[in-house]
């Protein structure tokens, strides 16, 4: 029951985001003339009143903002500007799923290595793999993204050639890319997880479980490692932001036809509408994440109660 | 998620191409995924020995949806035979009535093809398209009862004789409105403001055998606008019963593109065109199906779901930013020869992307190797570069202020140094450009213009009013997003601040949207290139033409287009070929265009690859690419040492 | 009966107590003068200079700022004059270069003292328009793009102390013949000054936003708070990059430019409305506990306005936070600014940025030619910043902590 009001709750605030986003990005697309009929070489006027009838670019403002509300609200965004032959949802629906695939895969590589990482700087506390660990962690946080997958590319495609120099298809054209995504926050959740790791191995239960005569494994995976999530969990809302943020760059680099380059490309050549659709879908997927974040760290931990 | 695996052949376009209709294409881009999916009545094939340079001649042949074509003693009747077996990928058999069509559509004014002026050598063509009707002209109405607001398919077709053209008044003048004996200006004619009174005979045997119905254009079918027309005419003929219309066009039946059966086309020219052949096996002519366009629209029917196409590949699914994918269309012709299984076209758009795809053994041919790297890659065997018929050229928009002055154009011009762009920006070989048309053409001396001079550059911006460039203001240079185009932009950009004093900015879009920018007019200089459709000046000249739909530099003038317009119908070589050189003298002179280089072609094309062969236009027909299974998958090696 | 000896012994220790607690109020006088008491900055300042990594960090930053602001005087190469011809991509090399500027100068004065002895009122046009010209395009523009006013004032004032001697092209040059080190230098300014503005901006915004909140509490907190909730699930970053492209269509960029302002500017002010809304958070919680503070009562006794007891008494003492939040700022400003001029959208040529120059490193990384200079040195130079930005930040974090305060 708590849970859904908080679900219900969180729903109004995400949709009031949204139009606030919708209405911001509304008001500057139609500041701007020209529009989808830019491309349409204009030949005479009739031509032009029917497509703007077709478009209802020739309704008041009041009304072409309603109807565009309406068409949003029904999944419809309407047709790219500047891509003729496709519509915002179809460009979408070709770039959701692989900025989707890049980005979990991103994710998931960010958490495993930066949790392990994490976990074994504390373990073996001012060891050589601590020393060491934190270090690219902090070089991971400190370089940028963009930095960073230049050097990658020169390693791992130039000269160990392990991986494909770009693009989108194969497995194996995936795993560069994701890994340069994943890797600053990787380094940023090594550190977190080592501090909470540090924290929760001081405490009194660890050292009953090791008098118990539990074995090392055991011990941090069973116990410690419930307790140390928690900072990481948090974490990951931010660090959602931060992944698709990355993505655009990466995207560029690795010629990925995700969704990001096409948002980037829809700002290069005020494809507003495409523009608006992609902000748009990325302020749910944000917020979304942000919802499932706060759920999971409830889980998670039972102390913490949904407010 | 989806994965796809690796094609046959893999290749960059260098863009995502903006279009796959053939009619209203007009990049390189665009042509070479649609000489994959269509098929003309004719194709270009290798034909012959390689030249000097390495160059094959490619020649229009019979080895398209035609299989044999003649041609009068006069040179200007066509008449092309359709083979039996061709076939659309509906099963459908491609019909002389396809041509017909499909050419129809491609002139129709609505469809605003850039390229129709292809077509204008036929008889009436460009009547029909730029609707420039005489009373007693035998004309087709399109009536206002289109089911759909795309163009095809039409409303319901009436034929008849235009018996009166109602004008409205002049502009300044005292007129009141007239009646048009001769012909009315193609413009007022489509924008709605004239009236056109039809005569037509009633088919059924009714009295009175002819009717004659006042058609008005419009657009909504409203007849908004008309009212003042009438108020103002005060001639003797009632105008109460203007009915609206869509279009008011001259018969196609009477232009010459004449279905005389099933698989027989006819063509009649207005005189002897020797590169008349080129065209037909130019993509803008290539059909398109009709029952496909009129269900799905001209935006939706070249979606891979609906796509219905007659060449040698098919269209299986197209990712936008990504790749177009090919494969081999079993209800082709000559699928016997067409080898390979499946085609990625990708639309990579960084040229060191590009290369680095290429040399990790991901794409098969590269055209988009980056110029830094040329002199490195030059020494290597699988680099082909061989000048061809194409110019790299900067329009300028001479409508926008300060470019409307000639003598800032050509100081503009004269203050680029050609021969540095040439040897150290992009270091494939090219030649420095003081006119348009590239050199090599059989005859044709061309235009003698001066090279890079500062001090005159510097002159003429004073007597233009911009003494060391003060006061000018900050001018633009728009190109479509690639390294190559960058560089030599900003090259010009300090060639211009240091030898001029303006100050410029530079812009950069994605090539669709560039192309469509470059259709409104809305930059002030845009980098341009053209490749020769034909060896013939002509290709290169008649863009130029005021109002031309590839000139978009609202440039115009009176005695090029004359030259040109004679050009067509000049017999003697000889004068043809110095009326072309008259024109290019005015293009020049007048400066709408700022040569820049004459193009060499720089390929990167695995040693593995069969097929493809350097030509005059640098086109490589897909279906003839055979891949020796034997080759290496990624072959590095050069030809000579380097470090 | 035995007599206590009172007398006596009672005029001894007075005697002595006197002395002694004069001697003892001297002490603790003397002890007062020397012991200062202990404030927040200069605890933190105190524990801060024992941090070693952030004392480098921080050296580190004050090098690279001096060396940004004072670049126009430094001995560097034009950093946007190509010379294609000879100096492409040229790998870090020790020749010696020199500008040309001082063999420019010659020719003009020459030309001015030709004109003082020329008498034909015609040759002295000719000689007039020619000189004005050489003027216009003397290399100083040319060199360095219409340098402001100070910026040119630097210029001269480096011509005048080391002539035509610049520092070689120990970075190397890009495919466009142009020196990297200047380029780098002068990059630095625009990442800087974007980091400085843009935070700047963020500041006052959310110092403002948050004091205002804080303060007046009640309605007025709430709904700004809600405001600020809504904001926070704004993707800021994706609507900046929708901005950018409004802002570069012809309609609005000539609106601007007839207004004089800058597109830079307006990309900074962009940049620093992002990242108000942490400070405003952390200042409106701040606020909320310092207002029921007793200084602020006496300042209500005194007199002083709501907006003087906001921004006199409560904003000078959330600073302390203030700064903690500054810190992680900054790098994440110059990030972004680098983020955008990577793509695309942030300065446009000629202006030069960081991010720009990483943009065109990475198009010149083949695998059969690697231009490694044109990656490292504005990757290296983007990543110290960044680096010695975080450490300062941790640094100055801890040291303001006040858990750990007196330790």
């Amino acid at each position: 029951m708590q849970l859904l009001v908080f679900l219900l709750r969180r729903l109004g605030w995400m949709l009031i985001t949204v139009w606030v986003v919708f209405t911001l990005s509304f008001f500057l697309m139609r500041a701007i003339p020209g529009g989808p009929l830019n491309g349409e070489r204009v030949l005479s006027e009739s031509v032009r009143a029917q497509l703007e009838q077709r478009y209802n670019l020739d309704d008041p403002l009041f009304v072409q903002y309603t109807t565009h509300l309406w068409n949003t609200i029904c999944f419809d965004f309407g047709p790219s500007y500047k891509l003729q032959d496709f519509t915002v949802n179809e460009v979408l629906a070709q770039g959701f799923p692989v900025s989707a695939a890049l980005g979990i895969l991103g994710m998931t590589f960010a958490i495993l290595l930066g949790m392990t990482a994490g976990v074994v700087s504390a373990v073996r506390r001012t060891s050589i793999y601590d020393f060491s660990f934190m270090l690219l962690a902090t070089l991971g946080i400190a370089i940028p993204s963009f930095v960073l997958a230049s050097m990658a590319i020169v390693l791992f495609v130039f000269y160990f050639q392990i991986f494909p120099a770009a693009g989108w298809g194969e497995l194996k054209q995936i795993v560069l890319p994701a890994m340069c995504l994943g890797a600053p926050f990787a380094g940023y959740i090594a550190r977190l997880t080592r501090t909470g790791m540090l924290e929760i191995l001081s405490n009194d239960f660890i050292r009953t479980a090791y008098a118990k005569g539990l074995s090392t494994q055991t011990v941090i995976l069973r116990h410690a490692l419930r307790g140390s999530i928690l900072p990481v969990v948090s974490y990951l809302g931010p660090a959602c932001a931060g992944i698709l943020t990355g993505s655009l760059v990466l995207e560029k680099i690795f010629a990925i036809p995700g969704m990001g380059s096409h948002f980037i490309e829809a700002a290069l050549q005020r494809d507003f509408t495409l523009g608006m659709g992609a902000l748009l879908t990325y302020t749910v997927l944000l917020y979304v994440m942000n919802t499932l974040v706060d759920l999971s760290y409830c889980i998670i931990d039972p102390r913490v109660v949904l407010e | 998620m989806g994965t796809l695996p690796r094609a046959d052949f893999v290749f960059n376009n260098g863009a995502e191409i903006k279009t796959m209709d053939p009619a209203v294409a007009t990049g390189s881009p665009e042509g070479r995924v649609i000489n994959a999916l269509f098929e003309g009545l004719l194709r270009s094939m290798p034909a012959g020995e390689p030249d000097s340079l390495g160059r094959i001649p490619m020649k229009p042949v019979a080895r398209g949806m035609a299989d044999r074509f003649t041609v009068n003693a006069e040179g200007t009747v066509y008449r092309f035979h359709i083979r039996e077996d061709a076939r659309w990928t509906n099963g459908d058999p491609v019909t002389a009535t396809d041509f017909a069509w499909s050419w129809m559509r491609f002139l129709h004014p609505e469809t605003a093809s850039e390229y129709n002026y292809q077509l204008f050598y036929v008889r009436g063509a460009e009547k029909f398209n730029t609707v420039q009707l005489a009373v007693g002209d035998k004309v087709e109405v399109e009536l206002a009862d289109r089911k759909t607001p795309e163009l095809f398919p039409r409303g319901t077709i009436r034929r008849g004789i235009l018996r009166e053209l109602i004008l409205p008044p002049k502009e300044g003048s005292e007129d009141t409105g007239h009646k048009e004996t001769g012909s009315a200006d193609a413009v007022e004619a489509i924008s709605g403001k004239a009236i056109f009174v039809v005569e037509f005979q009633n088919e059924s045997s009714n009295t009175p055998a002819t009717e004659t119905i006042a058609y008005a254009v419009s657009a909504d079918g409203s007849l908004a606008g008309i009212d003042e027309l009438k108020q103002s005419y005060t001639g003797d003929y009632s105008l109460s019963n203007i009915q609206p219309c869509k279009h008011v066009l001259y018969d196609f039946n009477e232009v010459g593109i004449r279905v005389i059966s099933s698989q027989d086309l006819e063509v009649t020219l207005n005189s002897a065109t020797a590169f008349f052949p080129e065209l037909v096996a130019f993509y803008p002519l290539h059909p398109v199906h009709r029952r496909c366009v009129e269900q799905y629209g001209a935006r939706r029917f070249t979606k891979a779901e609906n796509i219905v196409t007659n060449g040698p590949f098919r269209l299986k699914e197209r990712r936008i930013r990504d790749r177009v994918r090919l494969i081999k269309n079993e209800h082709y012709w000559n699928a016997a020869e067409v080898e390979l299984e499946s085609i990625d076209v990708m639309s990579i758009q960084s040229e060191t992307t590009s290369l680095n795809m290429y040399l990790t053994g991901q794409l098969d041919w590269d055209t988009t190797p980056p110029n830094t790297m040329i002199p490195v890659l030059k020494k290597r065997n699988d680099f082909v570069s061989t000048p061809f018929l194409a110019s790299y050229f900067y329009r300028v928009n001479t409508a926008k202020p300060p470019l409307n002055n000639p003598l800032v154009r050509r100081a503009l011009n004269l203050a680029i140094d050609k021969l540095s762009i040439v040897d150290n920006v992009v270091k494939g070989g090219q030649t420095p450009a003081n006119s348009f048309v590239p050199p090599g053409m059989i005859g044709y001396e061309g235009y003698q213009g001066s090279g890079y001079d500062v001090k005159l550059a510097r002159q003429l911006l004073a007597e233009a009013g911009y003494p060391n460039g003060k006061g000018l203001p900050q001018i633009e240079i728009l190109y479509n997003t690639a390294d190559s185009h960058r560089d030599i932009a900003e090259v010009i950009q300090q060639d211009w601040k240091k030898n001029l004093g303006i100050n410029v900015v530079l812009r950069n879009l994605e090539w669709g949207s560039f192309l469509d920018s470059l259709r409104m007019g809305d930059y002030m200089v845009a980098r341009s290139g053209w490749i020769g459709d034909y060896p013939d000046p002509n290709t290169f000249l008649d863009m130029f033409v005021t109002g031309g739909p590839n000139n978009q530099t609202n440039w115009g003038n009176v005695k090029y287009d004359n030259n040109i317009e004679m050009a067509k119908s000049e017999a003697d070589p000889a004068t043809r070929m110095q009326l072309f050189v008259e024109a290019e003298t005015i293009l020049m002179e007048e400066q709408a265009i700022l040569p820049i280089y004459f193009y060499v072609s720089k390929n990167m094309v695995r040693p593995r690859i069969q097929g493809f062969h350097a030509n005059l236009q640098d086109v490589h027909p897909l279906h003839l690419i055979k891949i020796r299974r034997e080759g290496s998958a990624v072959d590095n090696s050069i030809s000579e040492d380097t470090n | 009966m035995n007599q206590t000896p009172a007398t006596t012994t009672d005029a001894q220790p007075d005697k002595l107590s006197k002395r002694t607690e004069l001697q003892r109020l001297a002490e603790v006088m003397s002890e007062a003068r020397t012991q200062q008491g202990v404030s927040l900055w200069s605890d933190g300042w105190k524990r801060l200079k024992h941090n070693r990594v952030s004392m480098i960090s921080l050296w580190t930053l004050v090098v690279i700022v001096v060396l940004a602001i004072v670049t126009p005087a430094l001995p560097l190469q034009s950093p946007i004059f190509q010379n294609v011809k000879q100096r492409e991509l040229l790998p870090p090399e020790f020749k010696t270069f020199k500008l040309g500027i001082a063999e420019y100068d010659e020719t003009l004065a020459s030309k001015r003292q030709e004109l003082k002895q020329m008498s034909t009122p015609d040759d002295r046009a000719a000689l007039e328009a020619e000189i004005e010209g050489l003027e216009a395009r003397h290399p100083i523009n040319v060199y360095w793009n219409d340098p402001n006013f100070i910026s040119q004032a630097m210029i001269e004032f480096r011509i005048f102390v080391f002539g035509d001697y610049c520092i070689p092209s120990i970075c190397g040059t890009d495919k466009l013949g142009r020196d990297v080190l200047s380029r780098v230098c002068w990059g630095s300014r625009v990442s800087l000054a974007c980091g400085l503005v843009a935070t700047l901006v963020s500041l006052l915004i959310g110092v403002s936003y948050g004091a205002i909140a804080g303060y007046f509490g009640g309605r007025i907190d709430n709904i700004m708070m809600r405001i600020i909730d809504v904001a926070y699930s704004i993707p800021f970053i994706f609507i900046v990059i929708f901005i950018m492209s409004f802002l570069s269509a012809p309609a609005v960029s000539d609106t601007l430019r007839a207004y004089k302002i800058n597109q830079i500017t307006v990309f900074f002010l962009m940049i620093g409305a992002i990242y108000w809304l942490t400070m405003a958070r952390v200042v409106r919680g701040q606020v909320l506990s310092l207002k029921n503070e007793q200084f602020i009562d006496a300042a209500k006794t005194i007199g002083t306005s709501q907006w003087g007891i906001i921004f006199k008494h409560l904003v000078p003492n959330v600073m302390g936070i203030v700064i903690v939040y500054l810190t992680l700022t900054i790098p994440a400003v110059i990030r972004f600014e680098a983020f955008l001029s990577f793509l695309g959208m942030g300065v446009q040529a000629p202006d030069i940025s960081w991010g720009m120059l990483v943009n065109e490193g990475i198009q010149v990384i083949t695998p059969i030619r690697i231009y490694w200079w044109m990656i490292i040195f504005s990757g290296f130079a983007l990543a110290l910043t960044l680096f010695s930005l975080n450490f300062l930040g941790d640094g100055v974090r801890d040291a303001l902590d006040p858990k750990l305060k007196n330790r």
